[in-house]
């Protein structure tokens, strides 16, 4: 038997408001690398099927989602139906339900005004982030403030990228094959979710359906999502021995 | 492009976004995820992400089939084998641009 590990550890010491929220901001500075380039992409293709800046702007300011945004662009350019499009975005945009729903029970005590607030900018990051804060045994109230600095910071830098895009999308040459960084982007943001093998099925099935004939309205991303959670589920049931268990 | 047609498509996006965002958090506080809609939901973004890699990998060709493009095919794989190994965004970026240019250098 292994020597048993403190089942309590120490709770780090409790930061200021002001701290907290610097804190959060210091963390999303790795996260440039991904943000900035991301940015600057979805920017230039927004420019380049022919958005006004205001609109392209727009996009950035209200959807703030790189992949609903990058999505929504090659819909839009493909002269996709708006449901099409709107739909396929919102899918896209599903996981951040998930992320609402695992962070609600920490931010209980949190005013509703916060809460209502704070969603706005939720993303991948600053999901990721907090709920590692969290779980470091950081209390509610610092939590709520770091994420707040994380996501001012990281919005900061996602509009920073964007302008960057919509003004010099034009200028980087197609021989670049910048349109590639979505693709690395993507996997970067992929490799982390395989942590089993029917997130490995969904993926798998979502990559296949989207490269199988294409489907009328563009209803290919849309249906490949829906098809690969879809299998992945089943299977899941269909594999998992006890209905009760996990 | 028409405008009423991108500013519709901006603005019912944005109000889908935020209504997944709000979801937990505001609208329905103090509800707890179905089981099954959780699973569901978490098997929706390795799917998504899957989707918007595989076609940026094979791009289209002039039947609107995927097209073997070895650079790109080689610089997605090393990238990859990066992200699984490192984890690190800066990594997994860097050697797939560069796995890329260097293959259509060498193509070319």
């Amino acid at each position: 038997m292994a020597t048993p590990l403190p089942t309590q550890p120490l709770s780090p010491p409790e930061l200021s408001p002001r701290s907290a929220l610097l804190a959060g901001a210091g963390a999303s500075l790795p996260q440039l690398m991904a943000v900035i380039p991301f940015g600057i992409i979805c920017g230039a293709s927004a420019h380049s099927i022919g958005l006004s800046f205001g609109q392209a702007w727009a996009l950035s300011w209200m959807v703030f989602a790189g992949s609903a945004q990058i999505v929504a662009t090659q819909l839009m350019g493909s002269g996709a139906p708006i449901w099409v499009i709107v739909l396929t975005g919102w899918v896209v945009n599903l996981r951040f339900m998930m992320y609402s729903a695992a962070l609600a029970p920490h931010f209980r005590q949190t005013p509703r005004i916060g809460r209502w607030l704070g969603a706005y900018p939720l993303v991948d990051q600053s999901f990721a982030l907090t709920l590692g804060r969290i779980a470091d045994g950081r209390d509610q109230r610092e939590s709520a403030w770091f994420y707040l600095g994380l996501s001012l910071a990281l919005w900061a830098f996602w509009q920073l990228g964007s302008l960057a895009g919509i003004l010099l999308g034009n200028i980087i040459p197609a021989h670049w094959s910048i349109d590639f960084i979505v693709a690395l982007t993507f996997i970067v943001l992929l490799i982390p979710l395989l942590g089993n093998r029917y997130m490995w099925i969904a993926a798998g099935v979502g990559a296949l359906v989207s490269l199988g004939p294409q489907l009328p309205l563009k209803l290919n991303l849309l249906v490949a999502a829906l098809a690969g959670a879809a299998v992945a589920l089943l299977l899941e049931k269909l594999w998992t021995p006890s209905t009760s268990g996990r | 492009m028409d405008t009423l047609y991108v500013w519709s498509v901006i603005l019912a996006l944005s109000l889908a976004t935020y209504f997944n965002r709000v979801s937990f958090l505001g609208l329905l506080a103090h509800i707890e995820l179905p089981r099954v809609l959780q699973r569901m939901l978490a098997y929706v973004p390795p799917a998504v992400f899957a989707a918007i890699i595989a076609p940026q990998v094979f791009p289209s060709g002039t039947a609107g089939l995927p097209t073997l493009d070895w650079p790109r095919l080689i610089a997605a794989l090393l990238a990859i084998a990066i992200a699984l190994r490192t984890r690190s965004t800066l990594a997994t970026i860097c050697s797939g641009m560069l796995a890329l240019w260097g293959m259509q250098a060498l193509l070319a």
